[in-house]
């Protein structure tokens, strides 16, 4: 699977971090007593938040659905209203029904107070359930606004009890069925009486019973509302304070002394709450609880140091968030990004203090605090500032998919693991929990991760293999040992027209293909031309990094012309990185002399290291003036290339070893040579494909694919580093890997075209820069349409076609593909490109499609091509 | 023939609901059949969800799409990549795009809010394809999508397609239509490609890679698939589709209606095909090559499947001996699955007792009558309540069912098989004979049973 690179949008959400107001309502509903809730809408809004919470709590969630349909929706709901609340009564008889609005049913305007008036009015033997309307439009807020917005509601709904109690009212953000049950019996075991709206402790956390009860029996009963109104203290726990939270309305409505508490997680938090507790009931700290504060002490002392390499991405509610980045400060966790997608402008100011604190402690520069924000922000932020570990509800499972970041999995929704329903975060217990689950999330990731990162890190990028940094820094900008990734560009000098061994794929009159492409005869310059060239070419291209000699024979064959060349560049720039390829006969006795000639890369060809092998593939070789043949040939050439070797890789000389491959004669063999020059101690090694020259002793050996030969490559990268950019460049190349610039550049013009050609011609040219042909006729895209008439040549058009050959991958579907060229090209009378394989050129001959191979300005070529015809 | 319910039960199902209550009551089917294809009772507690449910339950799959719902957050953040459709190629598809329009759009209108939402979106990535889901409140305030996807789709020359699903306009199955129209409406652009042999899969989403296996088997067959709707399906594999030679049809529910329109609009004839249990895959196979008129296909087609079968023979036999017997629930969304659910327990020796879906059609409640057994309650659109009162009654040993149902099955301690758009292994096909057999005895012949039930 493609992974999609998506940027957080200005005018889109993108994965949301919210839900909306009426999954909100209902939890609150959800911890009233003998109550179910309905929603007046569509369906879909009840059955996607039932999925959404059955899914978390495991538990059977029914919420009711007024089902508007289109014709409710033009004519208002009132009548399926009416006849969803008689239904629901009759099927869970409840005490207390909770009608939640929609997004539909608000912006249709209905007036639900009025509709279920009216159900009084028509089924007085319903007065006795109490049935408690709320606006939570999905479009006014977020479930944190529909929760609180519903439990302010119940309270104005609800006919209050004035009489004074000796009770403290308890109100809640959205907490976990187990927290719920931790608050309680806090206030249990300090003989605090309370009223706690909701009860979330036990209707989304049931018990199995032998007969099942569709209307769970926990919750906060009517009655018990009633007297909130007359209670003595509200606590309400909340990080942030609201405006219309519902103890402030207790206070202004009936003078209840209220109080704000955080959420009592981690240690501050917690001893608050603790003290609190104590203060109101006017009763000691059992010892059980300083029991667990000094356990939870002691855990964050044994925990610290892990903990201060966490770099945290905390997101859900504003509360969940806000306590969380506590708990993190006090253990030193460093809180990357805090975000919410509820909008909480306030947020901020609350928790921006804190976070400085401890990033000054750590010498942490950028954080983030942010409200209103989707998941395709926070991924974009939790990869930007490095984070470690997320911490928040499983929606953020796709961040830890997509960048390989553990998620500590806490708040609401959990969709993907077991036991949403008892997550604890509170008190000492509860925030010991929290913080083990941060602290080995933590530890499970750098103990799974560290010895890749370190090996990485000090082994791997450091190349500590290699002898020096200078030779090192060389190598990354060297192309031809760093492929197109390098920016570098190359001259290739061609000063070596001699060669010393035969070769059976080579024939003498073309340059060697050891390095070169076959089958391309370039001009031989002495080194003084060369040296001009390289002062002309450099002042042109900047990023001249690289001098190479590679033939157009043997480098070392004309050691004299090569070294000359070298001294003369050398001398005039002391920063050049000078390369050379050879056969290796002559690597042994100047190999010494190209190191201190300066020489930093060196590639030796080594089609075999089996004497048999060596002997079917060379000919003969001329050593200390004399010719040798067969076995002694090949032993001499490898025993030379070998030592050589070794000398180069001992005095820090990077070596690259090319390979032929020669089906059926050293392609199975290929592996053997690869374990042995990286034994060695070379670089890389560059396994190339052999390709057909005409009149050569192997014209008639069968080529291999590019296909095979990446089978071939893929299998020794196990063994050492592959290179696969090979272009298989001339002797006398310049510019970058993959836009060579000879031509711009060469000293000779071609001159010979005869002029006078009267016949009408039309090519198809492969061309990348439109004015070379200077493309592989396997890897265009496009052949560029060209006319030939009167001696002129005419650009006609461009015609696209899908590339023939996609090198590294498989070139399938064959047949399929050259019908398509050949219908594209049906009016050409002939095909010019930089290079084609063998065996293509010979069935496009045979379809009648002549096939003109050269590297020439596009007129030039179109020119030589017809001459030709 | 059957008679409304009669039973101890009776009392305890709403009167409204009656009707779409039937019992089977001797072997042999009367025709006069099940109240279906209606409105949800308010109040009910139905299972249903929405039209646009529906849409995006077809749509989602097209895996370099951007579904973006004009709409409150709620229903973009509730369907956001909940389906496992998997993909062979990019994974746009599982991101969720939202206008998450508030307060002052619904006052003034979301219209701007798209319009800046695709041209941004437009101008970023250069999309081919977006749909545009409209939710239950956009024809309320009055936005035009059709519109603004017409004039985007004018001006940058792509693909924005509208699909018409507020929430209220129908149930789930109108989701279908709508998501199958908007399908056409890429279609169109490019139904006159030249004919050539090869079948088209409609109604089947990939999940847990069921589309990749059935693939597989056309393969090893030798027919070629030109196109799928719209399990692992991207716009390049959809504009293909007009040159296929037939369209076969797995979710019948859903695609039926798509296998029409293309059928009239390019004249590619259909068959229904089912690749739930050994039986209906292997007619499936044959069917598609007899209706391909290739007799070299069907011999190959029939070597084929003798072959898988040998190959299950002695596994589904083991399977067999644990479960025969039990009693099963069946509570699912659509006809064509119910209906293949039913002939795999017949095979193992599973009863079914209790069987319904959301949105089953009037044909595939005959056929369901047709192969149950006597006393079988079929219900159409059932709520927990009658789940569980008809459950407990028939003391069902198993309940096959969705997402929500799960935690009912549980309560009740009745072992439970996921036949849902979220599950992570593949039930179609001879691979998902196994599957489907395995997590039937994994819940069913689980040891917690002899604990829970002491």
């Amino acid at each position: 699977m493609t992974k999609s690179k998506i940027e957080p949008f200005v005018n889109l959400n993108v994965n949301p971090c919210k839900m909306c107001m009426p999954m909100g309502a209902v939890t609150a509903f959800y911890g009233i007593k003998e109550c179910i809730s309905m929603l007046h809408g569509s369906q879909g809004c009840s059955t996607y938040i039932r999925r959404h919470m059955a899914t978390h709590y495991n538990e059977p969630v029914d919420i009711a659905s007024s089902s508007l349909t289109e014709q409710g929706t033009v004519y208002g709901g009132e009548k399926n209203l009416i006849n969803g609340l008689k239904n629901l009564i009759e099927l869970y008889h409840p005490k207390v029904i909770g009608v939640a609005t929609t997004c539909l049913a608000e912006t249709i305007g209905e007036d639900v107070t009025r509709i279920i008036e009216k159900f009084y009015r028509e089924n007085k033997e319903y007065q006795g359930i109490t049935i408690i309307p709320v606006n939570s439009p999905g479009y006014g807020g977020t479930q944190y606004e529909g929760y609180f917005g519903a439990l302010r509601t119940i309270l104005e709904f609800v006919p209050m009890n004035c009489e004074k109690n000796n009770k403290v009212n308890v109100i809640t953000s959205i907490l976990s069925p187990k927290d719920t049950r931790f608050l309680k019996r806090m206030f249990q075991s300090f003989g605090i009486d309370i009223i706690l709206l909701p009860d979330l402790s036990s209707n989304l956390d049931g018990v199995f019973k032998k007969t099942y009860d569709r209307l769970p029996s926990g919750g906060t009963s009517i009655e018990e509302i009633k007297d909130m109104a007359g209670a003595k203290l509200t606590l309400e726990f909340m990080n942030l304070e609201l405006e219309s939270s519902p103890g402030k309305y207790l206070e202004e409505q009936f003078g209840v002394p209220y109080r704000r508490l955080n959420l009592p997680i981690g240690l501050r938090d917690t001893d608050a709450f603790i003290k609190t507790l104590s203060q109101i009931s006017g009763n000691e700290i059992p010892g059980e609880i300083v029991e667990e504060r000094g356990r939870y002490l002691d855990a964050m002392i044994d925990s610290h140091k892990y903990n201060a390499e966490g770099r945290a991405v905390i997101f859900g509610e504003p509360d969940f968030v806000c306590s969380t980045v506590r708990l993190c400060v006090e253990n030193g966790i460093i809180p990357l990004v805090s975000a919410t997608g509820t909008t909480k402008k306030q947020m901020k100011e609350l928790i921006e203090q804190e976070i400085k604190e401890v990033y000054e402690r750590f010498f942490i520069k950028d954080y983030e605090i942010i409200d209103d924000v989707d998941f395709k922000k926070i991924e974009n932020l939790t990869e930007k500032l490095d984070a470690n570990i997320l911490i928040g509800n499983s929606d953020g499972r796709r961040i830890e998919e997509n960048l390989q970041i553990p998620l500590v999995r806490r708040g609401f929704p959990i969709h993907d693991r077991v036991g949403g329903q008892r997550l604890i975060m509170l008190g000492y217990e509860g925030s010991l929990s929290y913080l083990d689950d941060i602290t080995n999330a933590i530890c499970s990731k750098k103990e799974t991760t560290f010895r890749d990162t370190i090996y990485q890190t000090y082994f791997e990028n450091a190349h500590i293999n290699n002898l020096n940094i200078e030779i090192e820094e060389k190598t990354k900008k060297h192309p031809c040992f760093n492929g197109c990734a390098s920016n570098s560009a190359r001259i290739h000098l061609p000063v070596a027209p001699r060669c010393n061994i035969q070769c059976n794929y080579c024939v003498r009159k073309f340059d060697c293909p050891n390095e070169s492409r076959p089958g391309v005869t370039t001009k031989v310059l002495t080194p003084e031309e060369a040296f001009e060239k390289y002062k002309i070419v450099k002042s042109k291209i900047d990023n001249l990094n690289v001098v190479g000699i590679a033939g157009p024979g043997d480098a070392l064959a004309n050691f004299e012309e090569t070294k000359e060349t070298l001294k003369l560049i050398r001398d005039y720039d002391k920063n050049i990185t000078f390369c050379l390829s050879t056969n290796g006969l002559m690597l042994p006795k100047y190999a010494n002399e190209l190191c201190d000639l300066g020489v930093s890369h060196v590639t030796v060809t080594i089609n075999a290291v089996d004497v048999k092998i060596g002997a079917k593939i060379y000919q003969y070789v001329h050593y200390n003036g004399l010719k040798f043949e067969g076995e002694s040939a090949a032993a001499i050439l490898l025993a030379n290339q070998l030592s050589g070797l070794r000398i180069l890789v001992g005095r820090g000389v990077i070596c690259k070893v090319n390979i032929v491959t020669l089906k059926g004669i050293n392609d199975k063999h290929i592996p053997d040579i690869v374990k042995k020059v990286k034994d060695i101690g070379c670089y890389i090694t560059n396994i190339m494909p052999f390709i057909k020259v005409k009149g050569s002793k192997f014209e008639n050996l069968e080529p291999v694919s590019n296909k095979e030969v990446n089978i071939i490559r893929k299998e020794c990268a196990d063994i050492m580093k592959q290179m696969y950019h090979c272009v298989q460049c001339r002797a006398d190349a310049i510019g970058t890997l993959d836009q060579d610039k000879s031509i711009e550049f060469e000293i000779d013009k071609k001159n010979n075209i005869k002029q006078d050609l009267t016949e009408t011609y039309r090519f198809a040219v492969a061309s990348k820069s439109g004015v070379l042909v200077d493309q592989h006729f396997g890897q265009t895209l496009e052949f560029h349409i060209y006319d030939y008439k009167d001696g002129r040549v005419i650009y006609k058009e461009i015609r696209e076609i899908n590339n023939y050959c996609h090198g590294e991958e498989v070139c399938e579907e064959y047949e399929d593909k050259l019908e398509k060229l050949l219908h594209i090209m049906k009016d050409c009378n002939g095909i010019i490109a930089m290079r084609i394989g063998e065996n293509l050129k010979n069935r496009l001959h045979d379809r009648g499609m002549k096939v003109i191979v050269t590297y020439d300005r596009i007129e030039e070529a179109v020119k030589y091509a017809v001459q030709s015809m | 023939m059957n008679v409304p319910i009669q039973t101890e039960s009776d009392s305890k199902v709403l009167e409204d609901r009656k009707k779409s209550i039937i019992f089977k009551y001797e072997d042999g089917c009367t025709g006069k059949g099940i109240r279906c294809e209606v409105d949800s009772v308010s109040g009910a507690v139905s299972q249903r969800a929405c039209v646009y449910c529906g849409a995006r339950v077809v749509l989602n799959p097209i895996t370099d799409a951007f579904h973006i719902v004009h709409g409150p957050i709620g229903c973009a953040s509730y369907t956001w990549d909940i389906r496992g459709s998997l993909s062979s190629g990019e994974d746009l598809y599982r991101n969720s795009f939202s206008t998450d329009l508030r307060e002052k759009d619904i006052i003034f209108g979301g219209e701007r809010k798209l319009e800046a939402a695709l041209e941004e979106l437009i101008n970023k990535y250069k999309p081919k394809l977006i749909f545009v889901y409209a939710t239950c409140i956009v024809g309320v305030i009055g936005d035009d999508i059709d519109a603004v996807c017409k004039k985007f789709s004018d001006k940058y020359q792509i693909h924005v397609i509208p699909v018409k699903s507020p929430g209220f306009s129908g149930n789930k199955s109108t989701g279908y239509r709508m998501a199958c129209n908007a399908i056409m409406q890429v279609l169109n652009t490019y139904k006159e490609q030249p004919k050539q042999k090869g079948i088209n899969i409609l109604g089947d989403y990939n999940l847990a890679g069921e589309m990749w296996i059935i693939k597989n088997y056309m393969k090893q067959i030798g027919i070629p698939v030109i196109s799928t709707f719209t399990g692992d399906s991207n716009l390049e594999s959809m504009k293909k589709a007009s040159s296929a030679s037939l369209n076969v049809v797995q979710c019948a529910g859903s695609s039926t209606y798509l296998a029409n329109q293309m059928k009239d609009a390019m004249g590619i004839p259909y068959i229904k095909v089912s690749f739930f249990g050994l039986e209906d895959t292997t007619a499936s196979l044959i069917h598609i090559a007899e209706a391909l008129g290739d007799e070299k296909l069907r011999e190959k087609a029939i070597i084929y499947c003798e072959k898988k079968q040998k190959e299950l023979e002695s596994t589904i036999e083991q399977y067999r001996k644990k479960l025969y017997g039990k009693k099963a629930a069946i509570y699912v969304g659509g006809g064509f699955k119910a209906i293949s659910l039913i002939r795999q327990f017949n095979t193992l020796g599973i009863h079914t007792v209790v069987v319904g879906t959301q949105t089953g059609k009037k044909e595939d409640y005959e056929i369901i009558e047709s192969i149950v057994e006597k006393d079988t309650v079929i219900l159409d659109d059932a709520n927990p309540s009658e789940l569980e009162t008809f459950m407990k009654e028939r003391v069902v040993d198993i309940l096959v069912g969705g997402v929500k149902e799960r935690p009912l099955a549980y309560k009740m301690g009745i072992a439970f098989c996921d036949h849902n758009h979220e599950r992570k292994h593949p039930l179609a096909g001879f691979e998902g004979v196994i599957n489907f057999m395995k997590e039937i005895n994994d819940s069913v012949n689980n040891p917690v049973w002899n604990y829970i039930r002491q």
